[in-house]
């Protein structure tokens, strides 16, 4: 369970239950057609146009994590660029699984979808830190770790497996904890969350069998 | 007796990297991972200066295996191990994703390989300083012996090398086949949460509320049944806009596998005042498909 009404504590759990009813009670829908998410995927995709149509375009910005100024985070682009990224309270973040703004560090990575302001500050809808997806082999496989191979150097990355968070999916099959039946050789991808202190990778998510 | 053989295991692993660097094809390439480049500038700087340790490395191997008994080139190798070392720790601090290049053949992060490979170098060079005898001398007066410690020299100096990861593979591969994977299988029962999504943003529930969801999955938790996702979104009316949730409900067993759209309940809350926004998606979303509605 993720967390971010936990910490209210019992009346987290109140609100939860309150909540819980005005979903039961609304709208059923039945039906299936494919859009783009927002979640973990969706960092990679290209951005889109913006679904409201006041608002011509969403923005996408990207870099690393120089400062922190209370809700505002100052970010170093890849090309030289700088961004100013306004979190909100409906800013969803992402950081291996869901979690609250809390766990933004100064030095993390950072993609980030959201809405250009006046100011020339981004008001972020949604923030993935230290999201990384690779597509590399998998050389070796322990307890709690996967040795992977990852692009035509074969760069040596460790993929840690974290309890309760680590999924798989086998051709093209649904999303299941069941991690045994991966296999050495097999080609991954591996959709997770860079550790700058060790240069390992926690692994959210394994695709094999594409 | 090890340091009387130090100078041969030094000198031919120098041998062998400083080869590889100075005249190896792929120096530039490899180069152009470390974080030589941007110490020096540009890549054609780093490149050289990765070739120009190669040629001291073989200089210092040559003076390794013809003048064993001299303090200098021991002297030298254990200088050049500390260097070494200190790059590494240099290049580990400020670009812990750059390549090394030690070996210049293998790339990859520095990790305790690299550095126990500097402490080699560094410890051997120690060593070859304080060697008495030539070790062709040694060698030939007792050769069981050596030939055991300059194997087991070579064995973990190997060890220490990436090179060989690649043989490894198929150990691996088999400690797998016969010890069964130590990874876990699944406990049956519980989907993670993110298989719940997956299906939430392929279903005509998630495309019907798309005018309104803003963020990415905020919250979720199980309550009889039915998993709940909560997601914050911004409601635009004639007394203007307000922050909303907007809350998803479905089975909590349902996966693409077993059930690829099942029933999703909607609804809107607002964030302010707590009560359900009355909202007909389907027509706000502008999505004219014939309904079923349940």
């Amino acid at each position: 369970m993720s967390n971010r009404q936990d910490s209210g504590g019992r009346s987290g759990l109140d609100r939860r239950r309150f909540l819980t009813t005005a979903a039961l009670g609304g709208a059923t829908i039945v039906g299936a057609s494919a859009l783009g998410g927002l979640d973990a995927d969706a960092a990679f995709a290209a951005p889109g146009p913006s679904l409201d149509p006041a608002i011509t375009a969403s923005t996408f910005a990207e870099g690393r994590i120089t400062a922190r100024n209370g809700s505002v985070l100052e970010v170093a682009g890849s090309y030289g660029d700088r961004h100013l990224i306004q979190l909100t309270n409906a800013t969803s973040v992402w950081k291996l699984r869901t979690t609250t703004a809390d766990a933004i560090e100064v030095g993390d990575g950072l993609y980030a979808r959201g809405v250009d302001m006046p100011d020339g500050t981004i008001a972020a809808d949604a923030l993935w830190v230290n999201i990384v997806n690779l597509f590399c082999t998998v050389r070796g496989i322990a307890k709690d770790r996967l040795h992977l191979a990852h692009g035509d150097g074969n760069h040596a990355v460790v993929g840690r497996i974290v309890p309760e968070t680590t999924t798989a999916s086998y051709l093209g099959g649904s999303l299941t904890p069941d991690l045994s039946r991966l296999r050495i050789g097999q080609s991954a991808q591996v959709l997770g969350a860079w550790r700058p202190a060790d240069d390992s990778v926690d692994i959210a998510r394994v695709t094999v069998g594409h | 007796m090890i340091l009387d053989l130090a100078p041969l295991v030094c000198g031919v692993l120098l041998a062998a990297t400083g080869a590889a660097k100075l005249f190896g094809r792929r120096t530039a390439q490899v180069a152009a991972n470390t974080v030589l480049v941007r110490v020096l500038g540009n890549g054609h700087r780093a490149a050289f200066a990765l070739r120009a340790v190669g040629a001291v490395e073989l200089a210092a191997a040559a003076g390794l295996l013809a003048a064993p008994g001299a303090v200098l080139p021991g002297a030298a190798t254990a200088l050049l191990g500390a260097g070494f070392t200190g790059y590494l720790g240099y290049a580990k601090a400020t670009a812990p994703q750059s390549s090394c290049g030690c070996s210049a053949r293998d790339e990859g992060p520095i990790g305790v390989r690299s550095f126990l490979r500097a402490g080699a170098v560094l410890a051997g060079g120690a060593a070859a300083a304080f060697a008495g005898t030539a070790w062709w001398t040694r060698l030939a007066r007792d050769p069981g012996w050596s030939l055991l410690v300059v194997a087991a020299a070579a064995a973990v100096l190997l060890a220490l090398s990436t090179d060989l990861d690649r043989v490894w593979m198929p150990l691996r591969r088999l400690r797998l086949r016969v010890f069964g994977t130590p990874l876990p299988a699944g406990p049956g029962g519980r989907v993670p949460v993110e298989a719940s999504v997956e299906l939430l943003e392929r279903s005509l529930a998630w495309q019907a509320s798309s005018p309104i969801v803003r963020s990415g999955l905020l919250d979720s938790w199980d309550d009889g049944g039915w998993r709940v996702l909560r997601y914050a979104g911004v409601h635009r009316d004639a007394g203007g806009a307000r922050p909303v949730n907007v809350l998803f409900a479905l089975d909590d067993s349902a996966t693409t596998d077993a059930n690829p759209s099942p029933a999703v309940r909607v609804s809107v809350v607002d964030d302010r005042t707590q009560e359900v926004v009355p909202l007909d998606l389907l027509e706000l979303s502008g999505l004219r498909k014939p309904l079923r509605m349940v």
